[in-house]
């Protein structure tokens, strides 16, 4: 009898073909995809946006650049100086705060000789990506004790000079070997690499709002907020399968509305139940950890209507290609984890390999958090949003055409 | 009902077809105000095309469609005067009756305040009351199909399309269902009732026609079709008490009967034309044991033997030529 069971089960999966390719393609399929994009958090693969500004312009700091530019995941760009711009510590701070570098390097003093400054390089980094800026930290202190082991006793010496008086020819010389010696074995392998940790000085940027949040609050607001907005839409869209198998859909067919009313009242009804869902989120972010959703309202709301619209449509599409509830179910499992996987809700992109953080602005999430962190965080206004907002929007449309072209071709079934 | 109704619904010379098949060709048909029509026919006769049709979600390749004078594939209008009472319990489970006759009353197009007074007189006039206020999925499958065909024509449609309204339901519920029925033809609804269940046809249905071969013909009252088709021909069956040997079936044929292959090897059935010549015949039976033997007028059930060529019974000859008597 047990064999009876399982032979119709088995029977049921196998005469629905578009829930069998869903059961046995899609789980192999999240796992390349969850294994690229976790395979990230632990540095492998990673791809960092970093922007640098080299203000010594010393023969050490070009070396260092050259140096900085062989590591792997670092997508270097250099600020060009030229021009006589001395604020490159406020143009860093500017684009790791756009989100347009994942950090920043400032070579701000002539790292062997200048010892007056607190640290000759400066790393700049997003509370709200405070993993980028520890991975720069640690990956420049590994640099220089790698390949700039004499530097600190270089700046030692130098201080020495000014406070004891200068050394002796002599001294001078035995001191050029000794420096010598270090560099000849760091090359080798053979000596034992000073601390560097005083060289670089970790900077944290905090968010342009001026509310006390360390960015993960705007960011995992968001990130979780489109989660559940294509969760529950998906859900929500499936009762569309329910109806069309009950008859309702068929009655209300017959009825004057027609396929464009049940099609679009119900995606109507998922975007406002998203609506409500999203405020719920952020008032919490707001009551717990003060963020300033008021003074930011009417930009959160422009967002938050346009990305639960995206997740309500992009639930009823799917609903409209399945045929069954058990093709629904999986597609709608697999497209939610996918979407969020790649789309940043469950890892910030930056710490995801290139290619897959390129991937990720075909999702509706990674707008949707860009949009939210850009209120919330960067402090953007409606002439930096627009974008994620004419994305959020066009597909959204583009999404509800095809379910009601669906709908029509249902009804004509 | 009389013919010199007005017509509510008219199918003329309508064609359909399904690529590489032909479903409906030259189909015609009128319903008439207050009329309930029995649309008969085998599985995929092209039924369930004609309903689409006729709610304006196909489009046919040639011919007209009128609802109430109008093409319901083009107007809300005609598409808001009829009613469609499908197969299954088509209403929202987790709703109330009265929740489930106010949505699609307003579904149907009517404003919340006359969808709500219409909901509550539906439900008086289809005999909800005691369950108005009980979740559908509470419900038993007699008050669902109740509550299925009241939300049907809680926007008082002028049209009720009925497909197998009252499927797996026990027989009193059924008969409660078919007087409502016959109750809102009286009122004047014209109904268009799809159903296997051939004695609810015959009961309920004013004028009945057979979808064959994508025309229905014969359309006429059961009364008409069964005279025209049996010409006074009466149904005989014979029911013996085990299945009979080769010299007992040669006898049993020789005299018109022939073998009923839905009933099984020991009933039979022929054609007489009174009660006296199945009793001279049933002389000949005398040492045949013989269980139970009678005779009846022909039904529905015998048309449709006739009409879709199924094996067996004597009275699938129909007798064309007394038509007109």
């Amino acid at each position: 009898m047990i064999l009876t069971v399982l032979r119709i089960m088995w029977l049921g999966l196998w005469r629905d073909r578009g829930a069998l390719v869903l059961a046995f393609l899609f789980p192999p399929l999240l796992f390349v995809v969850f294994a690229e994009v976790f395979s990230g958090s632990t540095g492998e693969g990673l791809a960092l946006n970093i922007a640098l500004a080299d203000q010594s312009q010393s023969g050490f700091s070009r070396q260092l650049i050259d140096s900085i530019e062989t590591i792997d995941g670092f997508e270097l760009s250099v600020l060009d100086l030229q021009g006589g711009l001395p604020a490159a510590d406020d143009q860093l701070s500017d684009l790791v705060r756009r989100g347009a570098a994942d950090a920043a390097i400032w070579v701000r003093a002539e790292l062997s000789s200048d010892i007056d400054s607190d640290a000759p390089i400066v790393v700049i980094g997003d509370s709200s990506k405070a993993l980028a800026l520890a991975v720069v930290q640690g990956r420049l202190q590994g640099l220089l004790q790698q390949e700039f082991p004499a530097l600190n006793v270089a700046r030692a010496v130098t201080l020495v000079d000014i406070l004891a008086g200068p050394y002796s020819p002599e001294q001078q010389q035995l001191l050029d070997e000794v420096l010598a010696e270090m560099e000849a074995e760091a090359a080798t392998g053979e000596a034992m690499p000073e601390p560097v940790n005083s060289l670089i000085e970790p900077r944290m940027l905090q968010g342009a709002t001026g509310v006390d949040d360390d960015g993960g609050i705007s960011y995992y607001a968001g990130a979780v907020a489109i989660l559940f907005l294509l969760f529950s839409a998906m859900q929500g869209a499936i009762s569309l399968i329910d109806e069309r198998s009950s008859g309702i859909v068929d009655r209300l067919l017959a009825g004057p509305g027609g396929a464009g009313v049940v099609v679009f009242g119900k995606g109507l009804f998922l975007n406002l139940q998203g609506l409500v869902q999203v405020s719920l989120i952020f008032a919490l972010a707001w009551w717990v950890y003060g963020i300033d959703w008021f003074g930011k309202f009417d930009l959160w709301l422009v967002t938050a209507v346009l990305a639960s619209a995206n997740a309500a449509w992009l639930a009823m599409l799917t609903a409209s290609l399945c045929a069954t509830r058990q093709q629904a179910q999986t597609a709608a499992a697999f497209l939610v984890l996918i979407l969020s996987a790649i789309g940043g809700s469950m890892m910030p992109r930056f710490l995801m390999p290139g290619w897959l953080r390129e991937l990720g602005w075909l999702t509706p999430n990674a707008w949707a958090i860009e949009a939210w962190q850009g209120i919330f965080w960067r402090g953007q206004s409606w002439s930096e949003l627009w974008l994620a907002w004419l994305v959020l929007g066009l597909t959204a449309l583009l999404a509800m055409w095809l379910s009601l072209v669906l709908s029509t071709r249902y009804a004509r079934a | 009902m009389s013919l010199s109704e007005p017509v509510v619904a008219a199918l003329q010379d309508v064609r359909f077809d399904y690529p590489g098949q032909t479903v409906l060709a030259e189909l015609d048909l009128e319903l008439i105000r207050g009329e309930c029509f029995g649309l008969l026919g085998p599985n995929g006769a092209g039924k369930s095309t004609l309903i689409k049709l006729l709610c304006g979600r196909l489009q046919p390749a040639s011919g007209r469609i009128l609802v109430n004078g109008q093409n319901p594939k083009l107007s809300a209008a005609a598409r808001r005067s009829m009613g469609l009472v499908p197969q299954q319990v088509a209403l929202y489970r987790h709703l109330s009756v009265l929740e489930n006759l106010i949505a699609f009353a307003q579904l149907s197009g009517c404003r919340r305040s006359a969808a709500r007074s219409a909901a509550k007189q539906t439900i008086r006039r289809c005999g909800l009351t005691s369950v108005a206020q009980r979740p559908v999925h509470e419900l038993s499958g007699g008050w669902q199909r109740r509550a299925n065909i009241a939300c049907g024509v809680v926007h008082a449609p002028s049209l009720l399309v009925l497909d197998e309204p009252t499927v797996g339901v026990d027989l009193p519920a059924r008969l409660e269902i078919e007087h409502l029925l016959a109750e809102m033809a009286s009122n004047g609804m014209t109904i268009l009732l799809i159903s296997h269940d051939l004695d609810q046809v015959e009961r309920l249905a004013d004028r009945v026609g057979f979808l064959v071969r994508g025309a229905i013909e014969p359309i006429g009252s059961p009364a008409e079709l069964l005279k025209r088709f049996f010409s006074g021909r009466f149904e005989w069956r014979v029911m013996l008490d085990q299945a009979p040997e080769a010299g007992v079936q040669q006898l049993l044929t020789d005299l018109g009967l022939e073998a009923d292959p839905a009933a099984g090897p020991m009933h039979w059935l022929g054609a007489v034309h009174s009660d006296q010549q199945a009793s001279q015949r049933m002389r000949k039976l005398e040492h045949v044991a013989v269980k139970e033997w009678r005779v009846r007028q022909p039904g529905l059930d015998a048309l449709w033997r006739a009409l879709f060529d199924q094996p067996g019974p004597g009275m699938n000859q129909p007798d064309v030529s007394g038509s007109s008597a």
